[in-house]
């Protein structure tokens, strides 16, 4: 009897892990037929935005606390690792990690003091660190005002200095960048801190409860969650090779989110639904539009955020969840057996070990 | 009778709310392995006396002492570190998340913090199969029946491995027959070596259950005793039980 | 010292602004605890609608500012009976937030198909002529547009304070629950507040045309502001969003003159997460 839960689930498991391969196998022979720089560049923009939205959504969907000012840690990590680059000549690879720890100690200590009041302080504190941010910027002669500044122009490519001429190594380390966060972020969902900050999410009483310290969880995912976007700041900085003010305008943040709410902020999965959908279509608009109609793509955004929110509040992958897409997927296509039978596999894998 | 130091020790407690005083001068203590009870009518600072020994804000005056240890400014994250858990009189089940990922969400603080997902998981389900929503552990906690959700909220607490358990209301809203249920489950975590303190409205739950009865009125401690002796006492029957005041009783 | 009272008569009639901007927000706040995230792109709604109104009919843009109000209270009391009062039920402060944010997004993006983005002004004859009170010089249009503010401002106090309907509206705000069991119909106190601010969000838009530029995005530091205000003044608090932006004014013309023009949005976002943190220590030193 339990020879044959151990093979189902085996099976499952195998089918699962070829379907994933084979969507992973996609994306990476991708750049060998598409050669134009137009498409691959829109690849790019679906994995960092995506990254970045995974970034948000930690804060946002796991602990609840909506962010508004994420283009303003992508904006400073991105401004950071450019002066480290720039101004003390660093190898950019170690001025990313730099830039992440520089905008995770800025993220933490500013705050830190908006996390003891609850209610939309958080909200509102954030988009006016992003303005006052940006503000600063462009009144400093050292970060090159509104102009912005640009990383040093050589020829040749270089992957110590991440130069290259080409956009495909970009797409690898964009994809590479875009897998890592996603692995990371599922492996805090699992964790101790992924309970607790859901935890906070549902109830703050709840949580100091049982014990959570919901302060504390709330600073280690803003600072967390503001150094994945210091991350993507860095890729940004490296891919475009010029950055400026206009990163850190309110819009953007905005547009950061729209990929997890889209997709469903439960999950940590929705930033990749929603921006794998949403980017793609919005570039396409723009490009065929904004010369008659600057603007459309956005509007298009506008309305798809109010279509979601209105008759899909858990995004498109909370739609997928509960529907018959989802049952034929698991049955015929991976072969899920019922939850009782892992149960039963694990119950006999623990028992195992112990005896 | 050997004098042990009691678990929970409350010290001349008063909380003024802006003027207005809501619990006055309250003293009492709670013996430990037993199960103590506290009653009292709508607005008799129960509640209020409950959080601020649950840490949920700290008494304008007075002491607590847990084991002798002043615990009157601890915050209420740290209680489960010190063994003691509670529940909320208005459930707080984790919404969104299934009855089984409620409870490792437990599992993983306290003083006994899980260390894995694995190990989590097998005390959730060990503590689901005690409380009796095992069946029921990957159906969506907002999606339950009252019965079950007070449930849940014992189950979450009592994942921390609490030695004193504060329960806060928790057979408010069933029927007899699941209060029965409830109150065969209390005795069972109490059984299990559980120091017990509970507020309850039902008479009949805290005559069964409780070896000691604090009464509260007006922010007040107005009686204290085994169930019997508070029942007969006549300041009680007065402004708790009230019948015997009603006109159409004394005309009887 | 003439520098310094025209700086404070700039500031003021700036403040006026922000004030009846973080007056609109609070009234939402208060009744429904949502913030508003799309108050600024009311604004610039109500901006762009005078403009249609006054060069379609060759209106004063003074003249539309009734008008404006009246429109924009209905499409503030359409977008929340389709739009806000559903999500209400769901609870969900996340969908909510986003919901409004959405409704700026579509807004500003909107204006920017329809009206494209250039800069645009209604012209007037009295638009370069000054009023003298002793040294200080007062444009002739902002003399207006506060005038027509501080009536505003009453108004709405007085509503708020004596009517039936301004009374419900308080109620809902202290306590929706109570406030139903009383008989009063929530739902349609949500639908007036939300069409109240957004029509003083527009009718702070019509006066604003009046001596400044209209374009797609010109919503957008306004918006910021009613946001700074409400959080300084209080969240809910009526009279505090009103002090609170005639501050806001102020601490902007200050900037400007003793420090620099240029880096008076940097010092108003500081001031305001200063305050705020302070704020929050004080109130938790208090506990």
């Amino acid at each position: 009897m339990n020879e044959k839960y151990v093979k189902a689930v085996r099976r499952y498991h195998r089918n699962l892990t070829f379907a994933l391969g084979v969507i992973l196998l996609i994306f990476i022979l991708i750049p060998l037929f598409v050669k134009s720089p137009y498409i691959l560049n829109i690849f790019i923009l679906v994995f960092y935005m995506s990254t970045l939205s995974m970034a948000w959504n930690l804060l946002g969907g796991m602990t609840g606390q909506n962010s508004l000012g994420h283009a303003a840690y992508m904006g400073l990590g991105a401004y950071v690792s450019c002066m480290l680059i720039t101004k003390a000549h660093i190898n950019p690879w170690l001025s990313a990690l730099l830039c992440m720890v520089v905008v995770g100690l800025v993220a933490g200590v500013i705050f830190f003091p908006c996390f003891i009041l609850r209610g939309p302080y958080f909200t509102l504190v954030s988009i006016a660190f992003g303005e006052a941010l940006r503000q600063f910027i462009i009144n400093s002669t050292f970060f090159g005002r509104a102009s912005g500044i640009g990383l040093p122009f050589k020829k040749g490519n270089s992957f110590l200095d991440v130069r290259f001429t080409s956009k495909v190594p970009y797409y690898y380390i964009g994809f590479v960048m875009l897998i890592l966060v996603y692995l990371f972020m599922k492996k805090i969902e699992r964790s101790r801190m992924g309970y607790a900050l859901r935890t906070i999410r549902e109830d703050e009483d709840a949580a100091a409860a049982i014990g959570i310290n919901p302060i504390r969880y709330k600073v280690m995912a803003v600072v967390v969650s503001a150094m994945v976007a210091a991350l993507v700041g860095f890729f940004y900085a490296s891919y475009t090779r010029y950055i400026d003010p206009e990163l850190m305008v309110q819009a953007k943040s905005t547009e950061s989110v729209l990929p997890a709410v889209v997709g469903g902020a439960a999950y940590v999965e929705g930033p990749l639904v929603g921006g794998l959908i949403m980017i793609p279509l919005s570039e396409f608009l723009r490009a065929k539009y904004s010369a008659i109609l600057p603007g459309i793509n956005m509007l298009l955004y506008a309305i798809a955020l109010l279509a979601v929110i209105r008759f899909r509040p858990t995004g498109i992958l909370g739609w997928y969840m509960g529907s018959k897409v989802k049952n034929f997927v698991d049955t015929v296509i991976l072969k899920k057996p019922p939850v009782e039978w892992f149960e039963a596999v694990e119950q006999e894998r623990s028992g195992r070990k112990e005896a | 009778m050997m004098e042990k130091t009691p678990i929970i020790e409350v010290q001349h407690i008063t909380k003024r709310f802006k003027g207005l005083t809501a619990v006055k001068d309250v003293s009492f203590t709670i013996r430990e392995g037993g199960i103590t009870g506290m009653i009292g009518p709508n607005g008799a600072g129960k509640s209020t006396t409950f959080n601020m020994i649950c840490g949920y804000y700290p008494p304008t005056e007075g002491k607590i002492f847990f084991r002798g240890q002043d615990i009157t400014n601890k915050k209420a994250h740290e209680y489960t570190n010190m063994k003691i858990a509670r529940t909320f009189q208005i459930m707080k089940p984790l919404k969104n998340l299934s009855v089984l990922e409620n409870v490792v969400a437990s599992c993983y603080f306290g003083h006994a913090a899980a260390k894995n997902n694995r190990e989590a998981r097998e005390r959730a389900m060990e503590i689901l199969q005690f409380t009796g929503l095992y069946e029921k552990r990957h159906v969506l906690s907002k999606d339950m029946g009252t019965p079950d959700q007070k449930r849940l909220e014992m189950a979450r607490a009592l994942a921390t491995k609490p030695e004193l358990l504060f329960l806060d209301e928790n057979m408010a809203g069933l029927n007899p027959a699941e209060t029965e249920d409830a109150i065969r489950l209390i005795r069972e975590i109490n059984a299990s070596g559980v120091t017990i303190f509970l507020i309850e409205h039902i008479m009949k739950a805290v005559v069964s259950l409780c070896e000691e009865v604090i009464v509260l009125h007006h922010g007040e401690k107005i009686a204290e005793g085994t169930p019997e002796q508070v029942m007969n006492d006549p300041y009680v029957m007065e402004v708790y039980l009230g019948k015997k005041e009603a006109p159409h009783a004394q005309s009887n | 010292m003439d520098i310094f009272l025209q700086a404070c008569v700039n500031g003021l009639l700036m403040g006026g602004f922000y004030s009846l901007m973080g007056m609109g927000q609070n009234v939402i706040f208060g009744v429904m605890k949502i913030v508003n995230f799309c108050h600024g792109e009311m604004l610039m709604v109500g901006m762009y609608l005078t403009y249609v109104l006054s060069t379609t009919f060759s209106l004063d843009p003074y003249l539309c500012v009734p008008l404006v109000a009246i429109i924009m209270f209905f499409l503030g009391a359409l977008i929340q009976h389709t739009l806000i009062t559903p999500s209400l039920g769901t609870k969900s402060f996340t969908n909510l937030l986003f919901l409004t944010v959405g409704l700026g997004l579509l807004l500003s993006n909107g204006a920017l198909v329809l009206f494209g983005s250039e800069y645009r002004t209604i012209p007037t004859s009295y638009q370069q002529t000054f009023i003298s009170l002793g040294p200080v010089n007062i444009a002739l249009p902002r003399l207006i547009s506060f005038c027509v503010l501080i009536v505003i401002t009453i108004v709405l106090f007085a509503f708020l304070k004596y009517t039936t309907t301004g009374k419900q509206i308080r109620a809902v705000s202290q306590n929706p629950v109570g406030a139903e069991v009383v008989g009063i119909n929530t739902k349609r106190i949500y639908i007036l507040t939300y069409g109240i601010g957004t029509a003083l969000a527009g009718i702070a838009g019509a006066l604003l045309t009046g001596f400044y530029t209209i374009f797609p995005t010109a919503g957008a530091s306004f918006g910021f502001r009613a946001l700074i205000v409400v959080v300084v003044g209080g969240l809910g608090s009526i009279p505090g969003a009103f002090f609170a932006g005639i501050f806001l004014g102020l601490l902007e013309t200050m900037v400007a003159l003793f420090v620099s023009p240029s880096y008076s949005d940097l010092i108003v976002f500081i001031t305001f997460i200063v305050i705020l943190v302070v704020r929050q220590l004080i109130i938790l030193r208090r506990k």
